[in-house]
């Protein structure tokens, strides 16, 4: 008897429905060993009081074209003056800093330019939950030129079409150029 | 007859207002997520939220986001948002995109000007940007995938065309999660979901591809399909 109903159990299982869900195999090989935290949540946020401090920096090697980069490199900076939070020193100049680079946007025609997007800035003694979340640094704009010149040449096909093929400058960061980025103290 | 005309008469007004009242419902939703989103990610500039009823999307209508900073949900769309992730997911989007066009000459309208003329080159910026918004105001980033995996359809391809391919931009959307929240990966609310499951199954090619990138600890971009 047990032999039969484990017989008709057998049967009965297999001709179930096979529901198969699949599994994230980047998860299961890359992570599923690590212990992550979870990121930081801005739900305490009082915007009675809104300081913000500019922290100015300074890039320490020049990126002379957004093509000599890659996205997730991390880039070093250092603070061009000291760091006042009301009479309280938070930093001196010349600390170092990182960044890193978050997205690059190649140039495009209609002169658009490239631009290098930086993020994640990590700066000793502030919390960086409480800077500002990204700065973008834009190559030459050309497409103040070609659009006009483009609408001009409208009257004269196809000339206005070849505007197109004007391309935007390359995205530099130079390391005279100031990069002011917020931190909202409070 | 009074009387019959007088029941229609009421029977209309109160469904009139059961309309009004759900959609009353479905804006407050919008605004609490919409500002949330704006008031966690610090973002010092105006944008608004409105919930339109009727499909009024064209070819040829001004696309309100660059040219008034306000961000239109339709109900053809909100059908198929089906939790707070995914409409914070559409949101942040918008957001993006509307913040993106204060930015530079003229009050941002060269900015709005290339970001229409050019939008494949700005997507994967907002698509990005987005993650970051929800992320730090609360919401799961795997929202935007099983939201985009069900609205965005997949062209036949990208090279001549204004948009990236679908495939493409689910890909970096979630090699980004990957870098920089793998903790949503890894505590996935969504794994057993039907559209996070439909992703997990039509990109088995290009999480493959990043797979190799991970194990070579390779800097190239990875030419997602």
């Amino acid at each position: 008897m047990n032999r039969f109903l484990s017989i008709i159990f057998i049967l009965f299982s297999i001709s179930l429905p096979a529901i198969s869900y699949e599994e994230d195999f980047i998860v299961e090989k890359f992570l599923s060993e690590k212990d992550l935290e979870k990121p930081f949540v801005n739900d305490n946020y009082n915007y009675q009081d809104t300081n913000i401090i500019p922290i100015r920096l300074k890039i320490i090697d020049s990126i002379k074209s957004e093509q000599d980069i890659y996205e997730g490199q991390v880039l070093k900076f250092k603070l061009i003056e000291d760091i006042w939070d009301q009479e309280i020193l938070l930093l001196k100049r010349g600390t170092i800093c990182t960044a890193n680079v978050e997205t690059i946007i190649n140039n495009g025609m209609n002169g658009i330019p490239a631009s290098i997007i930086l993020g994640n800035f990590q700066i000793p003694n502030i919390d960086s939950n409480k800077l500002q979340s990204d700065y973008e640094k834009y190559g030459m704009d050309l497409s103040l030129i070609v659009f006009p010149l483009k609408w001009a040449l409208t009257i004269l096909p196809p000339t206005g079409s070849l505007t197109n093929f004007i391309k935007g400058g390359h995205a530099k960061i130079k390391n005279k150029d100031i990069i002011t980025i917020k931190y909202f103290s409070n | 007859m009074v009387l019959f005309f007088s029941i229609v008469f009421a029977n209309f007004v109160w469904a009139n207002d059961e309309v009004l009242i759900e959609e009353q419902s479905i804006q407050t939703k919008i605004n609490n997520c919409g500002l949330k989103i704006l008031n966690a990610n610090k973002i010092q500039k105006r944008v608004v939220f409105v919930y339109e009823n009727k499909d009024k999307e064209s070819i040829l209508k001004s696309n309100d986001t660059l040219l008034n900073r306000e961000v239109i949900l339709y109900d053809t769309k909100y059908k198929n948002i089906e939790n707070e992730d995914e409409l914070a997911a559409f949101l942040s989007r918008e957001i993006v995109t509307a913040v993106r066009s204060y930015d530079g000459i003229a009050n941002g309208f060269l900015r709005s000007m290339q970001m229409k003329a050019a939008p494949k080159k700005f997507e994967v910026v907002a698509d990005k940007r987005a993650v970051d918004y929800m992320v730090t105001s609360g919401y799961n980033p795997i929202g935007l995938i099983t939201y985009i995996q069900k609205t965005s359809p997949q062209k036949k391809q990208d090279l001549v065309s204004f948009h990236n391919l679908t495939s493409k931009r689910l890909a970096i959307i979630y090699e980004y999660i990957y870098t920089k929240y793998p903790y949503y990966l890894k505590e996935n609310p969504y794994l057993y979901s039907e559209s996070y499951q439909n992703f997990l199954l039509t990109s088995i090619n290009n999480r493959k591809k990043l797979e190799e990138k991970i194990k070579t600890n390779s800097k190239d971009k990875v030419k997602y399909e």
